[in-house]
């Protein structure tokens, strides 16, 4: 049955959307992502304007994050104070990514950027995962222990404004988490992304935190930048479609749930061997649609540019 | 319907006899039968029909009889992509202004066939002679132009449907609009030519309104008037969700 989405102004099969969230759900609920990287392009694929489809998604990843945020809490394992600051770093970053998205929505060159910078991110990231889990898994194999904490950055620890985070047993500089918020920020914006599969990797590699801590802190920091880029794209782009965002979120907080289950059975250079798979796959896709020849040279909209 | 097409032929009979000392020129009413259409939560797209009646009809030869509906007027922006560095590339564009967002015109014969192009193109008969108001462009704007028409007809906003006007009897005739799904919201306008000879001897104009209702206009306004109290809603929503989820799966301890 359809279902009339008041903001992208046009219908959908309800059902579709609910079984996108499940889906999506499940999967972030898995690797403990967001999912966001998934859903737009995803929407995208199925019709929504992307424009509503990257601010939709944001309530997406709110609600699966919140579901996997209290999990996390119950546990104590959450590092407030890091989230606190990687958070300010994030607002600054946000505001400046609304406004670019607002700015490339007038060039008309929204779908590139979006594309573009998914490729390359997916890219990246996706190859780093997969090479890490790979070298990880082979160890594993050969029986020798991998070594889990490698050499630390010399240089993050000769910079200033040294902080103490008790929960994450570190003493470290603030512009590193800042710069990280900050960056994934904007690019949550222009992606319509939490950035759990930038934000992750990189507290344990950069920033050294323990991995306990890790996931829980995460998305209590996405859970604040997509809550904040939700009120910004719905004041400034009134691309939000909240009948969207109600099917999408009822799905995604059912499929997180499940997707969580499901994730325990396996171990965790196996998860992120088959993140790294579909991170790639996702990336491949996108990067087709870049360099395949479309079908028509021209398109057209309709409305205000 | 039924009542509708009552009420227009008991107008009918009045305007015969108000006008009986009047000029005997072929004339025409017509009529459509809902004005306003509603966009629920289950809203698929309708269809209306549109209605009317030829006055001191003359011969049938030499006659056409065409249904426009037209959308709000809209800007089209075209634009082509070259492929630059291996990749496609949005690069020049168009902007074609005070063009209709949906058309659709019925008509007894096909478009070529009803009147000369400078009639069409005055009154707007047919998609090929469709004008915009404004044309911003700083190339040749014809190819973005066939392009706009190709992608209005293949989204099913723009269509022609010669032979689709029924008649039930000489003088009484009728055909079935389609309004698809994603059509934009506003004033249409339902406009009925009665052509002879390749001229317009005819003309009658009826205001359709399209517009979201209930909660989906609610909830439209509130994105639009008061857009942070909107985005408030829909973050709160998001986290209660996920609260109530998280509860509800949680495992005995």
């Amino acid at each position: 049955m359809e279902i009339y989405l008041p903001v992208a102004e046009m219908s959908v099969y309800w059902l579709v959307m609910i079984g996108l969230g499940l889906g999506v759900g499940f999967l972030s609920g898995m690797f403990g992502v967001g999912g966001g990287f998934l859903m737009t392009p995803l929407l995208v694929f199925s019709g929504i304007p992307s424009t509503v489809a990257v601010a939709t998604t944001l309530s997406h990843v709110t609600a699966s994050s919140m579901s996997g945020a209290l999990a996390q809490w119950r546990k104590g394992a959450i590092d407030f104070t890091m989230a606190g600051v990687m958070v300010a770093g994030g607002l600054v970053g946000t505001v400046l990514g609304v406004w670019l998205f607002a700015l490339m929505r007038r060039q008309g060159q929204m779908d590139l950027i979006v594309s573009l910078t998914y490729v390359i991110m997916l890219g990246s990231i996706g190859t780093i995962m997969l090479r890490e889990s790979l070298t990880t898994l082979k160890a594993y194999r050969s029986g020798v222990a991998p070594s889990s904490r490698p050499v630390n950055h010399v240089w993050i620890h000769r910079l200033p404004l040294k902080m103490r985070f008790r929960q994450s047993r570190l003493y470290i500089s603030v512009i590193p988490p800042i710069a990280l918020g900050f960056f994934v920020g904007a690019l949550g914006a222009i992606m319509g992304i939490g950035g759990g599969f930038i934000i992750v990797p990189a507290m344990i590699y950069l920033l050294r935190m323990p991995t306990n801590v890790v996931m829980g802190t995460s998305l209590v920091q996405i859970i604040a930048l997509t809550a904040v880029t939700t009120v910004l794209q719905a004041t400034s782009n009134h691309s939000v479609d909240i009948v969207l965002a109600l099917l999408l979120v009822i799905g995604g907080v059912v499929g997180a749930q499940l997707g969580v289950r499901a994730g325990s059975k396996l171990r965790g250079e196996q998860l992120r061997l088959l993140l790294a798979v579909v991170v790639l796959s996702v990336c491949l896709g996108l990067l087709w649609g870049l360099v395949a020849n479309p079908r028509d040279v021209y398109s057209l909209t309709l409305g205000a540019p | 319907m039924k009542r509708a097409l009552f009420g227009l032929l008991v107008s009918m009979g009045l305007g015969v006899t108000g006008m009986a000392g009047a000029a005997r020129a072929e004339d025409l009413v017509s009529g459509i039968s809902q004005d306003i259409i509603e966009i629920t939560s289950n809203y698929t797209g309708t269809d209306i029909v549109v209605f009317g009646a030829i006055e001191r009809a003359e011969k049938a030869e030499g006659r056409a009889i065409a249904v426009v509906v037209r959308g709000p007027n809209t800007l089209l922006t075209v634009r082509r992509r070259d492929r630059v560095a291996g990749i496609w590339v949005n690069r020049d564009s168009a902007k074609f202004d005070g063009m209709p967002s949906y058309y659709y015109l019925a008509s007894t014969e096909p478009v070529d066939r009803i009147a000369p192009p400078r009639v069409l193109t005055r009154h707007g008969v047919g998609i090929e002679h469709l004008q915009p108001g404004a044309v911003g462009s700083h190339h040749d704007a014809r190819p973005f132009r066939e392009a706009a028409l190709r992608h209005l007809q293949e989204d099913g906003l723009y269509k022609e449907a010669p032979g689709t006007i029924d008649f039930l009897s000489e003088t009484l005739f009728r055909t079935r609009v389609p309004v698809p799904a994603a059509v934009a919201r506003g004033q249409y306008n339902v406009e009925v030519y009665l052509f002879r000879d390749g001229e317009v001897v005819s003309a009658q104009s009826t205001p359709l309104f399209i517009d979201q209702t209930g909660i989906e206009r609610r909830l439209f306004n509130l994105a639009n008037n008061a857009p942070l109290a909107y985005g408030l809603i829909c973050v709160f929503m998001a986290m209660l969700l996920g609260w109530i989820s998280s509860v509800l799966f949680r495992r005995p301890a």
